[in-house]
């Protein structure tokens, strides 16, 4: 019944658009949001660095659970990762006071027209999409995660690139 | 004479028949045995023209209007193997943002974003990209790709916002709908009520659990209607509002643009069109030039002929009255 809220049709996957895992090394689409800060936040703007992007929403079960691991692998990998949630729908003083009542201090971007979870497919919340240096999706996922999960989700991401032959 | 022009009426009949299906491509007409055996025919009153020519009936003129006679034989061929063979056409619904594959023409279909005005003003577009990176607008008129035509079709869309009692913003979820997080719906469905086929679609506002299920009425649908509606120039839905176990909480009419409340939920649903791809079997290009080249260049060889030969002939006629 919680689940039912946070999910759509019984086989999503099955479906027209496919969910989030079919955009696996697609542009990375950006769409400029505030943040609960007020500033202004974009996937554009971290070009350059790896990027977890968490799409959830207050009222969703699983991403209230999700949360603290979201926050534990944030802390984890600052520096290396830059962790952006991306609250779906609501208004930012809901997204902000939740933030702030779970001790979240990771930026949330605050997507009132559901740009992002519209372009990233999601069938469901949290949907999570790892983006590379590159600004390509290296993968996208559906559903609630543990800390260990997102640490495999980013490391090919994080992996060195492949070294040039050297030339002589 | 007389069979000359009226093969030639019929040849031209044909393609212009043919060529509707690339300039009118919403006629389900193409696809009907009525529309092939109109070609048939066609065909038939060529062949029959020709074959009297082949006897000697028509002299020079006739033998070179074969010419056209065989270009529009290609028109025609084109226009039933498209027609009758090709497949019906089909329509690629996509949500706003979001990419389709296309694997049929090697291609995938980029939905543009659209916002609330943009479904009002109906004008969203939608790009073909191609496994070789070319990328192809397409819009309202045919664009023939390969042996398809590619158009727009306007759709019935909603750009749905609501709000909470303190005007908190609530997220829109389509439980029903690969589109999950949608705020954009695309009525892909239609319910019979009464003599109208009308549209709908259902959305949820999950944080209040509330479920509504949208009924699309344009204002020609409107102005059917017996009640008295203030404004009837513009589509509006019908919301009906249920709990999440399904219990009925309301219903209520919703004008494009205004914001109505409805089972504890302010709702705004903005109305317009949101296209679908359609990919419609068209004759391949090469043989629609081919065939006119050959229809247009066979009527003027056989018109210089016709003139080289008309004062022989007067002076012919004038010999015999003698």
């Amino acid at each position: 019944m919680l689940l039912a809220g946070c999910y759509s049709a019984p086989d999503p996957k099955s479906a027209a658009g496919g969910g989030p895992s079919t955009l696996a090394g697609a542009p990375a689409q950006s769409f400029d949001v505030r943040r609960t800060d007020g500033r202004v936040d974009s996937l554009a703007a971290h070009r350059g660095e790896v990027v977890l992007m968490n799409l959830w929403a207050t009222w969703c079960p699983p991403c209230r659970e999700e949360m603290p691991a979201l926050q534990a692998f944030a802390r984890a990998y600052a520096g290396r990762v830059v962790v952006l949630g991306v609250d779906q729908g609501e208004a930012s003083s809901v997204a902000a006071a939740f933030a702030s009542e779970r001790g979240v201090t990771f930026p949330i971007l605050v997507d009132e027209s559901q740009q992002y979870g519209r372009t990233y497919q999601g069938v469901g919340l949290p949907t999570t999409v790892i983006v590379g240096r590159d600004g390509r999706v290296v993968r996208g996922i559906d559903g609630a995660m543990t800390l260990e999960q997102m640490r495999v989700a980013v490391a090919p991401a994080l992996a060195p690139l492949a070294p040039r032959r050297a030339s002589r | 004479m007389n069979s000359r022009i009226a093969a030639l009426a019929v040849g031209a009949i044909a393609i212009g028949l043919v060529l509707a299906q690339d300039f009118a491509p919403r006629t389900p007409l193409y696809h009907t045995w009525q529309y092939a055996l109109a070609l048939a025919i066609a065909f038939a009153v060529l062949l029959a023209y020709a074959n009297g020519v082949r006897r000697g009936d028509d002299g020079v003129v006739g033998k070179r209007l074969l010419v056209a006679l065989a270009g529009a034989g290609v028109v025609i061929g084109a226009g039933l193997a498209a027609g009758l063979l090709g497949p019906d056409t089909a329509s690629v619904v996509g949500t706003p943002g979001t990419v389709a594959p296309i694997p049929a023409l090697g291609a995938a279909a980029f939905f543009a974003p659209a916002d609330a005005a943009a479904v009002a003003r109906g004008d969203a577009a939608v790009t073909l990209r191609r496994r070789d990176g070319a990328a192809l607008e397409v819009g309202a008129r045919g664009r023939p790709l390969g042996e398809s035509l590619l158009y727009l079709e306007p759709r019935p869309a909603a750009y749905l916002e609501a709000w909470d009692e303190r005007g908190a913003h609530l997220t829109i979820t389509q439980p029903t709908s690969a589109s999950f997080l949608s705020p954009v719906l695309l009525f892909r469905q239609q319910q019979r009520i009464g003599e109208f086929d009308v549209p709908y679609d259902t959305f949820a506002t999950p944080a209040l659990h509330r479920v509504f299920r949208a009924l699309y009425f344009t204002p020609r649908d409107l102005a059917a209607f017996p009640r008295a509606i203030d404004d009837k120039t513009h589509p509006a839905v019908i919301l009906y509002a249920a709990d999440d176990r399904g219990a009925q909480l309301g219903i209520t009419f919703a004008p494009s643009g205004k914001d109505v409340t409805i089972a504890g939920v302010r709702v705004r649903a903005t109305l317009g069109t949101y296209p679908a791809l359609a990919i419609a079997a068209a004759p391949p290009a090469w043989a629609l030039v081919a065939g006119v080249a050959l229809f247009v260049a066979g009527i003027g060889w056989s018109a210089a002929a016709s003139r080289r030969l008309s004062p022989r002939n007067r002076r012919r006629a004038v010999v015999h009255a003698d």
